[in-house]
């Protein structure tokens, strides 16, 4: 059940901190609504997030699995397969939604992205799978083409 | 004794008498004989007197002719001398003019020939000093000539140097520009795209770059 619970999130959520963010949201609402905690003042994409989630997906909660399920969570997200990606942008929410999208096409669907900012590769991305590196960047086209393009400004420069 | 010396002064008295006795009769006889000559004497002596009166008188009087005489012949004797040496004065004075004259004449001469040489050793001088002062010139205005000459071989020479030192700086200068250059030339080609394409490339660019990228990692199959 907690897994299905996991799923329905992991899949509208295609970051690890988008993730962990939704799930810190929804912990939060639910320990105000079971244990009358302080209710926390959501912004209004949280909003849209938790009233995106199904009715029946909430009644898989109660006090007495709040906690569990919660814990099961971070076990979960602690074994997800994540590809961390250096992207020369900082990208929105959706763009990061578009990438994942992609990702999940292309290599699996349980696959959640790990998003860092690197400028320095001007634009495309850099990928870290299973602890190797791999660069996609244009810096790395340009780095590539070091030598011809050395050429043609060194005829400009004598 | 005594008696001896009563007879001795007796006789000695005697003696004495008849002495003085004789003498008196003898200074008796000598008066009479002696006025007598004196009176002689006397007589001649007048008469020689007389005569040498008469003689001397005659004396005199040629004597005052002679000198009336020697006066006369003095006066004229005088006058010709006077004649002579006032002739002989003014020949002298004549003479003494004439050599005043020569003299004058020969001073005149040596202070001519004198300012004639002062004049020519004045030119010769100047001739001198001109020529040295020429020299000096011309010996300054070599050394002057050797001295800009090696001056400004030097200051050339020295230039040239500059200048190859500086050329070498600025070629060092513009080697290591260059290879700066090159070694950043990249690093500021990516500075630059990083810039403007992060200014000009829209989100959907960049998330089709993205895509491409993640195609590429499919075909590598980085992510099995």
């Amino acid at each position: 059940m907690e897994n299905n619970i996991f799923e329905q999130i992991l899949k509208q959520s295609y970051s690890l901190s988008i993730l962990k963010h939704r799930i810190r949201i929804l912990k939060s609402y639910l320990s105000g609504y079971f244990f009358n905690g302080p209710k926390e003042q959501f912004k209004t994409e949280d909003q849209n997030f938790l009233s995106s989630l199904p009715k029946d997906f909430y009644s898989s909660f109660n006090k007495n699995n709040f906690n569990e399920i919660f814990s099961q969570f971070d076990q979960n997200i602690s074994k997800l397969p994540a590809l961390t990606i250096y992207l020369a942008f900082e990208p929105s929410d959706e763009a990061i939604e578009r990438i994942g999208t992609k990702v999940r096409q292309l290599f699996s669907p349980n696959l959640i992205l790990d998003v860092k900012y690197d400028p320095r590769l001007i634009a495309g991305c850099a990928l870290v799978w299973g602890g190797v590196y791999k660069d996609y960047s244009l810096k790395l086209k340009i780095e590539e083409s070091k030598d011809k393009i050395l050429e043609s400004f060194k005829k400009f420069l004598r | 004794m005594i008696i001896y010396l009563f007879v001795l002064s007796g006789a000695t008295l005697g003696a004495t008498f008849l002495y003085l006795r004789e003498v008196s009769l003898r200074k008796k006889f000598q008066n009479q004989e002696e006025e007598k000559i004196l009176e002689k004497y006397r007589e001649e002596g007048l008469e020689t007197l007389h005569n040498s009166i008469q003689k001397s008188q005659a004396i005199l009087g040629e004597a005052e002719l002679e000198g009336i005489k020697v006066i006369a012949s003095s006066k004229i004797e005088t006058k010709k001398m006077e004649e002579a040496v006032d002739s002989q004065v003014a020949e002298l004075i004549k003479e003494s003019q004439e050599t005043i004259n020569k003299s004058q004449a020969q001073l005149i001469q040596f202070m001519q020939d004198l300012q004639k040489r002062s004049l020519e050793f004045e030119e010769t001088s100047k001739k001198t000093t001109q020529e040295r002062i020429n020299k000096v010139f011309n010996s300054l205005e070599e050394k002057l000539a050797d001295f800009l000459v090696t001056t400004e071989q030097k200051t050339t020479s020295s230039i040239e140097l500059e200048l190859r030192a500086a050329r070498n700086l600025i070629d060092s200068y513009r080697t290591q520009q260059m290879k700066l250059i090159e070694e950043n030339i990249i690093a500021m080609m990516e500075q630059t795209l990083s810039m403007v394409l992060g200014k000009k490339l829209s989100l959907k660019d960049q998330v089709e770059i993205v895509y491409e990228a993640l195609e590429k990692a499919k075909i590598d199959k980085f992510i099995v």
